[in-house]
């Protein structure tokens, strides 16, 4: 006879009954009081900032377990302690998006039957990195267990690290070139995968023998294990000491408190009203290894977002206009769409007091069916959703700061989070053995200015508040590639008067090694999928890949003669073609050739962010010390902002405010002459668009988002005074 | 409660509050006089007597004018209905072409102009560049922000409009 777990209400109808009073009451498990707050708020606090430091020492913790570079180097990971139905209680540092994807796992296992088979009992150890039913793309592998206590369920204890490597047609985590689930890697749907607080040794195993690299994941899940357990023996300490009962009613009133604490935030710091913004995205596969013929190679996506703030502090996102799910790797779930907003929401509105789920459930999000944003095929693949969630995100960013704006608190806007795309490898590592990586240096790009200031240069991503870019030396240990750069990317901030922050560029020499796979999994040069704000411009689109096969860098190094440690400020002839011979390659787009090779010459840039305000009211002598530091170049200033520049006895730039004073004038005078009424640009555009006189992917946009959104299909006939439908969908029912 | 002087949220706008002040207002407990402190900041800013209700950007502002509700440039051109999208009188650049888009990204990778272009919104009083936009061609210009201006002060603020 087996045991099962003594339990007077069942989990799941816990779970049912903590929804049905959130509807009947619009109050978390129906808490209508924070009545344990009321009668001592001290107490209630310290119990809270406990649990938070529990999360914090468990993660800090378990990167010192991790052998992986992205967790140990770049914090690639985040812990959070739960309810017994699966709601965030409080949570740690690192990649906060997964807060509420652990959640979707905690209770779609609850929901799915778990405690009959395979059953919730005390030291298992359960694992998911599906993210049709709990997380974002296929390297997010996610550890829980479940905290009992006196015999109840209590709570669970989470962990996620994003692993390098995760086994799929590709190397690296994020597998650029699945187009299908089945191509993703090595799959964990909600498993349990130990028991007695021990992982089991057949999971192990077949995690050994499917993945390229792995030391990363096994570690990280034990790593992982390790924090779980930490987290539930001092939440277990803890229920000692303040009682079950009261352990029980104080987490649900952590949550109710969150949740109106958010709406608190956004009446105090927003403006009620409709927001609305966009952004794109292109995708240029044509003649590429690998890519099956399942869909167009070519593609341009459309992401319109409509954001509604309503007077009592609920945010509603809507992305109702864009476009279907694709045969590429970007598709993203509703988990991920979640994680996104929750991530943006700790760090623009919960910079104090709780963050917890009760913050995501002030808010909602609109998600058409059938888009990428909520695929109605669960085969999709979601390896590399973030290239499609990091624009969306960013317009989410631009949509709260105007709201800021607007109410005043200028030092909160900004311009937002950019793609970084990500660069992933595998073969014969310097060591002659077996390996595979993604490389995490992209989480530091340039971020977005804000409304008071140029934005940070290669420091921000919009995953990880805590954004590194790692050490080159520890980067090094782990690839057969040394670093010969890596480099401030000059004029690679949007324009603005205060710049986007500036993103780097990585140049590689590979090295020991006869076989090494390069592949990334970005976006293309075609569209800008970041934006500017207020004035500001978008931040140059993604750059090419510029590499050399077979170069003479040794010889030139035998020499002693100059290598090229950058591609420079050339777009037409990289400081690679001007240093290097050999085979030169530029690529735009997601970045899959043949195996490299030692001498072979690599480099990768990253993005920076959007600009704010008009670039004519840019501080000259700010200006000056960008282009003395590499930020900008004096053709910029001059060409851009219309700052005229002077050198001082040394040599360095300094601003001449005269002469800028009447160039700008100039540039303004310009600016005016130039420019035509938009009614005009409109009446003659219109001719255009009744013609369809695009290019065949841009018709292709327009014709998808009318198939999915009658909305979409109104808005634009209404705007071009217009039939949408027979113009891009001729021959259809109208 | 945390409070600031007009001078201190007249600086932070400015952009010219000392870094480490900046910090400690972005690290500190939200002040919530700020939005009226704000608008008079600004009011002081702009050559016009119509009071501003709303800022809806760096240099334009919802304000009452006579009897109606306008959207504003800082110089006084007025963009007409508040609700409706100011863009629509604004004047514009567009950049669709190599040579247009080379101007503003002169030493990167640039879009393709049969993919993407730039849309630059500009008053056509003062040539200020209020918002610059980056669609596809053919795609509808954006209306960035219908706020409710009611709801706003009735029930946030707490004052009729």
């Amino acid at each position: 006879m087996l045991d099962k777990p003594a339990s007077a209400l069942r989990i799941r109808e816990r779970l049912i009954a903590s929804e049905r009073l959130m509807e009947e009451t619009g109050c978390y498990d129906g808490i209508t009081e924070l009545q344990l707050r009321n009668q001592d708020p001290l107490k209630f606090e310290t119990l809270h900032t406990k649990l938070r430091a529990y999360c914090v020492s468990a993660r800090e913790m378990a990167r010192r377990i991790s052998a992986s570079p992205g967790v140990r180097e770049v914090g690639e990971m985040v812990v959070a302690i739960y309810t017994p139905e699966g709601d965030a209680i409080a949570l740690s540092n690192g990649i906060m998006v997964h807060v509420h994807t652990m959640s979707r796992f905690i209770k779609w296992m609850i929901r799915n039957g778990y405690e009959e088979n395979p059953q919730i009992l005390d030291g298992d150890i359960f694992a998911n990195n599906d993210a049709f039913i709990g997380t974002v793309q296929v390297p997010d592998v996610m550890d829980v267990v479940p905290i009992f206590h006196s015999g109840k369920l209590v709570g669970w204890a989470g962990a996620v690290c994003h692993e390098l490597e995760a086994g799929g047609i590709t190397p690296g985590g994020d597998v650029a070139l699945a187009q299908e689930r089945f191509t993703e890697g090595l799959f964990v749907c909600a498993e349990k995968v130990g028991q007695n607080d021990e992982l089991r040794r057949d999971y192990v195993i077949r995690c050994e023998r499917n993945l390229r690299m792995p030391i990363y994941w096994v570690l990280d899940e034990k790593a992982k294990v390790a924090s779980c357990i930490d987290m539930r023996e001092s939440v277990k300490a803890l229920i000692d000491e303040i009682g079950l009962d009261y352990w029980m009613q104080v987490s649900k009133e952590f949550i109710e408190e969150g949740r109106r604490a958010q709406l608190a935030r956004t009446r105090q710091l927003t403006v009620p009203g409709i927001y609305r913004g966009h952004t794109f995205y292109g995708h240029v596969t044509k003649g590429k290894p690998g890519y099956q013929p399942l869909g167009d190679p070519d593609w341009l996506y459309n992401m319109p977002i409509e954001m509604e703030i309503t007077t009592d502090g609920k945010i509603i996102m809507d992305f109702e206009g864009t476009q279907p799910w694709g045969y590429h790797s970007m598709n993203c779930t509703p988990a991920g769409m979640d994680g996104g907003m929750f991530v943006t929401l700790t760090q623009h509105m919960n910079f104090e007091g709780l963050v917890n789920d009760g913050a995501w459930m002030a808010t909602e999000l609109k998600l058409p069916h059938g888009t990428w944003t909520n695929p109605d095929n669960e085969m999709v693949a979601t390896a590399t959703s973030w290239a499609l969630l990091l624009p969306a995100y960013g317009v989410f960013q631009r949509l709260l700061s105007r709201s800021f704006i607007g109410r005043g608190f200028v030092e909160e806007a900004f311009v937002g989070q950019v793609n970084s795309p990500m660069i992933e490898m595998g073969g014969t590592s310097q060591y002659g053995k077996l390996f595979g990586m993604a490389h995490f240096e992209c989480a530091a790009a340039g971020s977005g200015a804000l409304a008071i200031k140029d934005g940070l240069d290669t420091a921000y991503v919009g995953w990880n508040p805590e954004s590194d870019m790692g050490n080159i030396e520890i980067w090094e240990q782990n690839m057969p590639m040394i670093y010969i750069g890596r480099s401030i990317v000059p004029n690679s901030g949007g324009a603005g008067k205060y710049r986007g922050g500036c993103a780097f560029l990585s140049t590689w020499l590979v090295s020991k090694t006869d076989h090494l796979r390069l592949v990334t999994s970005e976006h293309s040069s075609r569209v800008f999928d970041n934006g500017g704000m207020c004035g500001g411009y978008p931040a140059p689109t993604c750059q090419k890949h510029r590499a050399v096969r077979d170069s003479n860098i040794f010889e030139l190094a035998e020499k002693r003669a100059p290598l090229a440690h950058h591609t420079g400020t050339n777009p037409h002839r990289s400081e690679l073609e001007v240093r290097l011979q050999g085979e030169h390659v530029t690529m735009e787009g997601p970045y899959i050739t043949a195996p490299h090779k030692t001498g072979d010459v690599f480099t990768h840039s990253y993005n920076g962010g959007g600009g704010y305000g008009d670039v004519l009211e840019r501080d000259p002598v700010k200006t000056a010390w960008d282009v003395e530091n590499g930020f900008l170049t004096r053709e910029a200033a001059e060409g851009i902002f219309g700052i005229m520049l002077d050198e001082d006895e040394d040599g360095y730039p300094v601003a001449n405010l005269d002469a800028t004073k009447r160039h700008r004038s100039e540039m303004r005078a310009a600016r005016l002459a130039k420019a035509r009424p938009v009614s005009e640009w409109i009446a003659a555009e219109r001719g255009r668009v009744e013609k369809a006189d695009f290019a065949p992917e841009v018709k292709k946009m327009y014709a998808s988002a009318i198939k999915l959104s009658s909305r979409f299909t109104r808005e634009f006939s209404d705007f071009w005074n217009v039939d949408a439908k027979s113009i891009f969908m001729p021959g259809a029912k109208p | 409660m945390t409070s600031y002087s007009k001078e201190v949220i007249a600086d932070l706008v400015a952009g010219t509050l000392p870094w480490p002040q900046t910090r400690r207002v972005m690290s500190a407990y939200k002040d919530d006089d700020r939005f009226f402190k704000y608008v008079a900041v600004l009011q002081d800013r702009v050559g016009w007597k119509d009071p501003i209700l709303l800022p809806v950007s760096d240099h334009l502002f919802i304000c009452q004018s006579g009897d109606e509700r306008v959207t504003k440039c800082e110089c006084g051109h007025s963009f007409g209905d508040y609700r409706k999208n100011w863009k629509l009188k604004a004047a514009i650049i567009v950049r669709n072409t190599e040579e247009s888009l080379r101007e503003i990204y002169p030493n990167s990778d640039i879009p393709d102009p049969q993919w993407m272009e730039i849309r630059e919104f500009i008053c056509p009083q003062c040539g200020t560049m209020h918002e610059v936009e980056a669609a596809a061609p053919g795609y509808p210009i954006v209306h960035d922000f219908q706020p409710d201006l009611e709801g706003f002060y009735r029930e946030w603020l707490g004052k009729p409009l």
